[in-house]
């Protein structure tokens, strides 16, 4: 009876995660299925491969300078994630190892502004930046990006698992503060680097609400702002939306597979 | 000649006094060794001595220089952690060189110094290794490697073996004392294992709260403490503390004495001069190792439990109070029931009720 049951469970389990799997690569699927498709096939809802690929890339070629609007979220995208891991790891670092008598509340007034939310900072920033006449270029979208609560939250707890004696005989060997920052805290802390770098990369590239604010021409805009207008035309062309989709998401899983293995590491928080 | 001087070393966190007016003299070439309970400030000491933590009054000399607000590395120090603290990114030759590169040595003067010491601790073929590929002997060596390199006036070393297996701590202990007899260097050293204290120091600084309890040779430490707490802290088994009240005491039948209230039995004591008034409560303490056959004194103690280790037979047991000790050397037929445990009336020693001795 006990085997039956064992049995029975094991079944359940395995029909939960294929259903997980299926719903979670369901989209994919029909994202890369769809790009081989007309629009009409598509909006019919047809769920196989069509001969219609190189129709959709030309035609999402003629909607828009593909090259110019990669290169705008690469550019966005990289610089954004540099200052972030950059600011936020020294400040995580700083908050770790320093002790003074206002930090801890310093750092808790930091975690609440992870409870505003960023429809409410929206205008004031637009303001902000209307101010320093940075409308309608890419460093309105990098520098409000920059100071992560979140990225800074998660730097701290990371460098709680960094040895204090590695700092203390890299003193002894005579490195001033920046060095043991620069040649023993970062190479150690490299998985913690990694991940954020992960997460940081994948959230400025897929930053949509922000940019389509503050980036008003063609040639500033970003793979997810023309994604978007592709979508919201009269009459959307499915199979170049399709197209764009592939586009907007093949960096993410890029950079994501590559550093697979030590964002994990970085998530379990492993020095070594 | 004197390399390392505190005088009237003070630490203190916010209101908090941990290290408190502490005066040493460490000599040149000598092996110290700091011992004490946890949390009795031994590593704050070592680490003030660093650099690592600021000294909040007092003045530290090294080599007759004033080190208060020297950098850590231009001390003259070098230091031997806890965890061994190897970058771990770096090669062995590299963590071994780091600190003369920053030093500004040039390259070949830095390898000549790590190829020398690698030979020293026999580490050369593991040069090109990561600490993480490296067995924890190896990693102390490693350590160790990369304080010799530095050529410091004084080796700091901070429990360095307190993460090893009991058999590689004695192999290591062994390898320290060695290398400190090859070098002839100062060394200062932190344990709480007085085992380790006894055999590696030409001197031992016990501490209690932050302040030193007690200075001298291992021998001086073991048979003439100053205090309970010294007398306690070193030797092993511990010595036994039993309460006693001082009897007789110059009334012509006998001379002074001493009740020992768990046993009910009255020893003479001699040549103290200055035992308190007849009544007075007192500790006295007796070493495990001091009982013998032969003694000329004797405790009825109701035995609870026999250790047989082969080289020696430890007994515990009491009379009416605390548990007591007693030792004897080889194998004993010692099993149950009741022990007359002898011992010499000289080999006792005399604490007054704050731990202070009775000399």
């Amino acid at each position: 009876m006990d085997l039956y049951f064992q049995r029975l469970r094991g079944g359940l389990v395995y029909l939960f995660l294929i259903t997980a799997a299926f719903l979670s690569i369901f989209p994919f699927l029909w994202m890369v299925l769809g790009a081989t498709n007309t629009s009409a096939d598509i909006s019919r809802g047809k769920f196989g491969l069509g001969g219609a690929l190189f129709d959709n890339i030309v035609s999402f070629l003629a909607f828009a300078d593909v090259p110019l609007i990669l290169w705008n979220s690469l550019k966005i995208a990289l610089l954004t994630t540099l200052f972030t891991l950059a600011v936020a790891s020294i400040a995580g670092y700083g908050f770790e190892i320093f002790r003074s008598r206002l930090r801890d509340r310093l750092y808790r007034v930091l975690l609440l502004t992870l409870m505003i939310p960023f429809a409410a900072l929206m205008i004031p920033l637009f303001i902000m930046m209307g101010k320093l006449h940075l409308i309608n270029t890419h460093w309105a979208v990098i520098l409000p990006s920059i100071g992560s609560a979140f990225i800074i939250f998660y730097f701290r707890q990371s460098t709680k698992a960094f040895p204090l004696e590695l700092r203390d005989a890299a003193r002894v060997d005579g490195l001033k503060e920046w060095q043991i920052f620069l040649l023993i805290y970062v190479p150690v802390m490299r998985s913690t680097y990694a991940a954020a770098f992960v997460i940081v990369f994948m959230t400025a590239w897929n930053n949509y609400l922000w940019p389509l604010i503050v980036l008003q021409s063609n040639d500033t805009k970003t793979i997810t702002l023309v994604v978007s207008s592709i979508a919201s035309a009269y009459y959307p062309d499915y199979g170049a939306v399709m197209v764009s989709a592939i586009l907007a998401t093949l960096p993410t899983l890029i950079v994501f597979f590559l550093m697979q293995r030590q964002f994990v590491q970085g998530m379990l928080g492993s020095v070594k | 000649m004197s390399e390392l001087s505190l005088r009237q070393v003070s630490k203190s966190f916010g209101t908090l006094k941990v290290i408190k007016d502490v005066d040493l003299e460490i000599e040149q070439g000598a092996f110290t060794v700091f011992v004490g309970p946890s949390g009795c400030g031994k590593s704050t000491l070592l680490r003030m001595i660093a650099g690592l933590e600021d000294i909040t009054s007092g003045d530290l000399e090294i080599g007759g220089a004033r080190m208060n607000d020297t950098d850590p590395s231009k001390r003259g120090i070098a230091m031997v952690f806890q965890s061994y603290a190897l970058y771990p990114h770096m090669s062995v030759r590299q963590n071994m060189g780091f600190a003369l590169r920053f030093a500004g040595v040039p390259k070949a003067q830095i390898d000549r110094q790590v190829m020398d010491a690698a030979r020293i601790l026999e580490l050369e073929p593991l040069l090109e290794r990561k600490p993480g590929q490296l067995s924890g002997g190896q990693r102390q060596r490693v350590a160790i490697g990369r304080a010799i390199v530095r050529h410091p006036k004084v080796f700091l070393f901070d429990e360095p073996l307190s993460n090893l297996d009991a058999e590689l701590r004695v192999h290591m202990r062994i390898e320290i004392a060695k290398l400190h007899k090859r070098l002839g260097a100062t060394v200062i050293y932190v344990t709480h294992d007085q085992v380790e204290a006894m055999t590696l120091a030409d001197k031992i600084v016990v501490l209690r709260a932050g302040r030193i309890e007690q200075t001298g040779t291992p021998l001086e430490l073991y048979t003439d403490p100053d205090n309970q707490f010294v007398a306690g802290f070193i030797g092993s088994p511990k010595m036994n503390f039993l309460p006693a009240r001082v009897a007789g005491g110059g009334d012509g039948q006998g001379g002074p004495a001493v009740t020992l209230e768990d046993f009910g039995v009255t020893v003479p004591v001699t040549g103290l001069k200055n035992l308190p008034a007849p009544g007075t409560r007192i500790t006295v303490g007796i070493r495990p190792e001091k009982f013998n056959e032969q003694g000329d004194q004797g405790l009825s103690v109701a035995i609870e439990m026999v250790e047989h280790l082969g080289s020696e037979t430890l007994v515990h047991g009491r009379g009416s109070g605390d548990l007591i000790t007693v030792k004897y050397p080889g194998i004993s037929a010692i099993d149950d029931g009741r022990l007359d445990a002898r011992f010499n009336a000289g080999d006792l020693l005399y604490f007054t009720e704050g731990g202070e001795r009775i000399r």
